[in-house]
């Protein structure tokens, strides 16, 4: 496979302010990377560079082999973007958006264009700014892939969604992998890129720490499991097991929290021993994966590949 | 501290303006004393003085003109216009525009009364302007010092809180507006429009004396019935303590509304004034000519407000054809023992003012700044469309930049062309109308003339938004108009030098009406604004969106 996206030390700073640094990766055609970062981690810096809405301080961006800055206007003719915060003509309705954003890219295919209306049952006639977050969310999904672009580059895309829409567009995403379009996806949602993506990459302070595929980031992903027990229980009982980080004893005595990596096998059958009222799991969020998994280390220089 | 309540964040949020504002308005109305005081040297330049103002007395009423505090007042009579920009955008903005950006759902969901909140913006609001009063009246009070004014500290102070009292009025009428517009530029747009019917009202009893019970209907009327500056005519506390009562009542039932409505929603209209519910559908509208591109689009933005400054311009032009046409007669004899009058007018018109074509130049030199402030408006959008994020997906299409650039721009120049157009079909209309002879290539070169000085505006504008953000860009483009006109308008008066003159766009605009255009200074100017377009196209082709 051939390489659709590719960065070499992409550097970008504001002034004396970081951006992000020495970013270097690469993203193969067909595949499906996911872009995870806590917020202002550098991950809208990074797609606003490939976008060429930012120039590069150093270091380079290609996209189709395409430069980023210096040939923008062939890479802007393959990509279907979605901004992390759309802000379009709020006296537009979403109609006129969409046939608007056509007549710029030109060649788009309307029937396929109303498929995409259907699809998310997109109220056209109200104007922009009467949308709600997640009808805003749809006018630019619809325009980002209604020229069926060869690379989407998407900028937490699913932030405002229901449920529902938010499967449809996974399975959007899906379809666009099966045609063998390349997708570039950011997300602050781990088990949205677990769901969609093939590969992902991590970045925190500006700096690329990790690279790899979905399997790689799920063996850094940690757990919370809370089993409250009928009568008190000694904690020493699960600080050892296998998959457990962490143990603490709940305040009143009768229960565990226990920060896990990894099967909870272990866990289970130690709990089994004793009379267990309840038991719960709690996926962290990825602010705390990385609190936990960076606490103590500062970024790599270079990003990490496991892959 | 300044963050310890909605009080005090709002006044925070409005240091600026008090500052800028209550300055540049201050000057406005200085800047007249300093060049009346060299006109009122001798008894006889007085009285040409009083009869240059009886000309003009359908603008203000003539009361001790051949004073420092009168002349001050006088002149400001139509700027008052001027002083009320910034309180109606506050208040169209001060709910309206915090539910627009959906701040206020934060601010109302603290444990804090809707009213609370409103009236502590609100009380925000009215300290801004006393404040910008108190800033206006100490600068006039230096002013009546430095130039012999004949009023005193308190005088000068009051003259201020009436200002902020008919700018309260002003504001209150915007913030009750804005309960029943979606957004706040509808709400702000409606009560300029509203403040301009309340200036004519005002202007009604000085043109038809029977006419007197319309004004009564306009607050500037009872702004107009006090002048500190005069202190023989005094303030009319009366008044003053009816736009008080007046700006209580629209602001409290702008509040009583706002504290009864849903928080992003407005006032429901009755049934008979609601516009039809769309229905819902999933169709596209393909054949709307206003989407096929960059130009097209910008044009349709910009249509309306286009149709409400072409509408204005070309107005003011044909009314001051028929105005001056009813003055045909008095005209010369009423300038014929005022040297100084003429002089006056002489330097602003360029011809002889017992001429109607010269005394026309004289006013016809506005048309021009109000085609450059229109300018101002539209490079602020364009600045605050880069600033707001609405040009990323529109350069992430497949345009260069360069066409976005332009096709805005285009938009803006075909904007100019129809106000010069119509503006010059409206004043040629008008003088056949009226039968008033004006020469033709004349009154061409003095309506069309004035769309290469709107395009130096914009020009000077783009560039500096390549640099600047939106305020601060739309900031200096408005301190660039405010200097040219004083240097224009002034200069001639206190006798600045030709190189100073020269540092004004107006200045090559020249005085078409009587000596047609100036070919050579109108090419200059396409050329400085070309010069200024190309060095901001290339900025913006090289520079960072948004940031």
């Amino acid at each position: 496979m051939a390489a659709m996206i590719e960065t070499e030390r992409l550097t970008k700073s504001y002034g004396g302010k970081r951006g992000i640094a020495d970013v270097s990766f690469t993203v193969e055609e067909g595949e499906v990377f996911g872009f995870l970062g806590p917020n202002g981690a550098g991950k809208t810096t990074t797609i606003r560079l490939l976008m060429a809405l930012l120039r590069a301080d150093n270091g380079n961006a290609r996209i189709a082999g395409l430069d980023c800055w210096r040939q923008s206007l062939e890479v802007k003719r393959l990509v279907g973007y979605v901004p992390g915060e759309p802000a379009l003509d709020p006296n537009l309705s979403g109609g006129q958006i969409l046939e608007y954003f056509a007549h710029l890219r030109g060649g788009v295919d309307h029937a396929y264009l109303k498929q995409l209306v259907d699809r998310f049952e997109l109220d056209t006639s109200r104007k922009f700014r009467q949308y709600s977050t997640g009808n805003k969310r749809k006018v630019v999904l619809i325009q980002a892939f209604m020229h069926r672009p060869k690379v989407l580059i998407l900028d937490e895309p699913t932030s405002g969604l229901d449920p529902l829409n938010q499967q449809e567009f996974d399975l959007m995403v899906k379809e666009a992998r099966d045609q063998g379009r390349t997708v570039f996806l950011s997300s602050h949602i781990l088990s949205e890129v677990e769901k969609t993506c093939s590969s992902v990459g991590i970045i925190r302070d500006g700096r690329l720490v990790r690279i790899g595929d979905v399997a790689e980031v799920k063996a850094i992903k940690r757990y919370e499991v809370v089993i409250t027990f009928a009568a008190a229980v000694p904690v020493e009982a699960f600080r050892r097991l296998d998959g457990v980080v962490e143990a603490e004893l709940l305040t009143h005595g009768h229960g565990v929290r226990l920060a896990m990596q990894g099967p909870a096998d272990a866990v289970i059958k130690a709990a089994a021993n004793y009379p267990v009222v309840a038991l719960t799991s709690y996926e962290p969020s990825l602010e705390d994966i990385f609190l936990r998994y960076y606490e103590d280390s500062p970024p790599a220089r270079e990003a990490h590949d496991v892959a | 501290m300044w963050l310890s309540s909605v009080f005090l964040k709002t006044l925070r949020d409005y240091r600026i303006p008090i500052v800028g504002w209550g300055i540049g308005m201050g000057l406005v109305v200085v800047s007249p004393m300093a060049s009346v005081a060299t006109l009122l040297t001798t008894p006889q330049a007085r009285e040409q003085l009083v009869s240059l103002a009886a000309t003009f007395a359908w603008n203000a009423d003539v009361v001790a003109v051949d004073t420092i505090g009168g002349y001050a007042t006088f002149k400001i009579g139509v700027f008052i216009f001027l002083t009320a920009v910034w309180p109606l955008l506050a208040a169209s903005r001060m709910l309206r525009g915090e539910e627009d950006r959906g701040s206020l759902d934060l601010l109302l969901s603290l444990p804090r009364s809707r009213l609370a909140v409103a009236l502590e913006k609100l009380a925000a609001l009215w300290t801004a302007l006393l404040a910008m009063g108190l800033l206006i009246g100490l600068l006039v009070f230096a002013g009546g010092r430095q130039f012999g004014g004949d009023f005193g500290f308190a005088d000068a102070l009051l003259f201020g809180v009436n200002l902020a009292l008919v700018c309260a009025v002003i504001g209150g009428v915007a913030l009750l507006i804005s309960q029943f517009t979606q957004e706040r530029g509808p709400a702000a747009g409606w009560t300029a429009g509203l403040l301009l019917i309340f200036i004519v009202l005002d202007m009604v009893r000085r043109v038809i004396p029977s006419g007197g019970w319309l004004s009564r209907l306009s607050p500037i009327y009872y702004y107009n019935l006090s002048k500190p500056l005069v202190p023989s005519y005094g303030a009319s506390v009366g008044a003053m303590l009816f736009l008080l009562a007046l700006a209580v009542v629209l602001s409290g039932a702008a509040v009583w509304l706002f504290a009864r409505r849903d928080v992003g929603g407005t006032v429901p209209l009755p049934r008979w004034l609601r516009l039809p519910e769309r229905p819902a559908t999933r169709a596209l509208p393909v054949g709307d000519w206003s989407l096929r591109s960059v130009y097209a689009r910008s044009l349709g933005t910009i249509a309306l407000p286009t149709l409400w400054w072409t509408l204005g311009i070309a107005g003011f032009a044909a009314w001051i054809v028929v105005a001056v046409q009813q003055m045909e007669t008095r005209l010369p004899a009423l300038l014929s023992g005022s040297p100084t009058v003429s002089h006056l007018i002489k330097n602003i018109g360029g011809g002889d003012a017992s001429l109607n074509a010269g005394f026309l130049s004289a006013i016809f030199v506005l048309l021009p700044l109000f085609l450059m402030a229109f300018a101002v408006t539209q490079v602020n959008g364009w600045s605050a469309d880069e600033q707001d994020g609405r040009l990323d997906l529109v350069l992430a299409a497949p345009q260069p930049r360069l066409t976005v650039l332009l096709g805005r721009f285009a938009a803006i120049a075909s904007a100019t062309v129809v106000v010069g157009l119509v503006t010059l079909l409206a004043s040629a209309g008008a003088a056949a109308a009226t039968g008033l002879t004006l020469d033709a290539g004349n009154l061409a070169a003095a309506t069309l003339g004035m769309i290469p000085l709107g395009l130096l505006t914009a020009a000077i504008g783009y560039l500096a938004s390549g640099w600047l953000r939106t305020a601060a860009d739309t900031g200096l483009l408005s301190f660039l108009l405010l200097i040219w006109f004083f240097i224009s308008f002034i200069g001639p008066e206190l006798a600045w030098p030709e190189a100073t003159l020269r540092l004004s766009p107006f200045y090559y605009y020249g005085t078409p009406l009587l000596n047609g255009l100036q070919l050579t200074s109108m090419l200059g100017i396409i050329a400085v604004a070309a010069v200024a377009l190309s060095l901001g196209a290339l900025r913006f082709v090289r520079k960072d969106i948004g940031v």
